[in-house]
């Protein structure tokens, strides 16, 4: 059991001497509730708005080092014929450019190939911190660090728009629809503003940010699950059928952990592939 | 999403399916407020409201078709 696990349960055990399923106390399952992802802080400064140091400043500085690290190691000394590790790393490079940023901005958009592969590469760690023992908790499941990216990476697309157009130029692309006539423009306008400039940036954030969340409660309700329904000394049958209930529990976390692992992946090249075709459509302007 | 890697000379992919989406809520979400704000403004129990629903949508609608109906 990990660290995670026995806080959620804890958390759970709270008024009750005892709890398994088939005890003599009667009390219920407890499901583990949105307490997981406000960790008790190590380190308060008490300034308003702020959560101190918690776990996930701890994991987020660890993503930062081991992404560092890898880029180091891999690319320290880069020969044209690759060793194993230089070529992880090329074969990643050239997943994110021909998976990601080509479909999204052409060859023109080789220049922030740099930055997609390091914010892939970020966002992949950060999540798969929900799956390795110990950690148990996917940096991503809070909002502040999706939506501090979504923010980055909303503020470079008005900035390389409005660099390739014009001030006016950008927001007349982006709001103004081609090929509607004019006195419908007044209802369009604002539907496209709605669209691009505000729910664009919010849902980008928030799909990382939900799908991340989801995932680590489904996976905490499964280990607490298991814990709960685990009581082989409520005796003969209903103690059979308790070890029967927490195995298929305990199959569903292990079959959730690699579910998991998969949406991990995918989320982080959802990111990146979204703001590659955000960047891509600043730098073509009208769309 | 992409079916196939290209090297982007192909035709260009954009995100439509959140495009489109995002039309559709945008459109209910504004003029849907607009008309409630009107409500609110003017003393009806619902009268703009549900008028703000049905040309948000209908706007939306017009844009999804405009944009991505001729392709």
């Amino acid at each position: 059991m990990s660290a995670d696990v026995r806080t959620t349960l804890a958390a759970a055990g709270e008024g009750c001497q005892d709890p398994h399923i088939f005890n003599d106390y009667g009390c219920g399952f407890e499901a583990p509730t949105t307490s997981l992802f406000f960790p008790t802080p190590w380190l308060e400064f008490g300034l308003p708005a702020t959560s101190g140091i918690t776990k996930y400043t701890a994991l987020l500085v660890l993503s930062v080092l081991l992404v560092a690290a890898f880029w180091f190691f891999t690319m320290r000394r880069a020969k044209v014929v690759p060793g194993r590790g230089q070529s992880i790393a090329e074969l990643l490079i050239t997943f994110v450019r021909d998976q990601m940023t080509r479909p999204g901005m052409g060859k023109k958009g080789d220049k922030y190939l740099p930055m997609m592969v390091a914010i892939f590469l970020f966002i992949l760690v950060m999540n798969v911190m929900g799956i390795i023992p110990g950690a148990q908790l996917p940096v991503t499941s809070n909002l502040a660090f999706p939506a501090v990216l979504a923010i980055s990476m909303y503020v470079l697309w008005n900035y390389i728009g409005i660099r390739e157009h014009g001030f006016g130029g950008h927001v007349k692309g982006k709001l103004v629809p081609s090929g509607a006539p004019v006195w419908i423009l007044p209802v369009l306008v604002p539907i496209e503003f709605i669209s691009n400039f505000v729910f664009r940036p919010v849902t980008h954030a928030i799909r990382l940010f939900a799908t991340m969340f989801a995932g680590h409660m489904l996976l905490a309700v499964f280990a607490a699950a298991g814990f709960y329904l685990f009581n082989p000394d409520a005796g003969g049958f209903l103690g059979v059928l308790s070890v029967g209930y927490s195995g298929f529990a305990l199959l569903g976390f292990l079959v959730f952990t690699g579910f998991e692992l998969f949406i991990m992946g995918l989320q982080a090249y959802v990111f990146v592939l979204l703001a590659s075709f955000y960047i891509g459509e600043a730098i073509e302007g009208a769309h | 999403m992409n079916d196939r890697p290209g090297d982007g000379s192909e035709k260009e992919p954009r995100a439509d399916g959140m495009t489109v989406v995002s039309y559709l809520l945008g459109g209910l979400a504004f003029w849907g407020g607009v008309g409630w704000l009107a409500d609110w403004a003017f003393g009806f129990t619902t009268l703009f409201l549900p008028i703000g629903l049905i040309l948000g949508l209908v706007g939306a609608i017009y844009l999804i078709v405009t944009q991505y109906g001729r392709s």
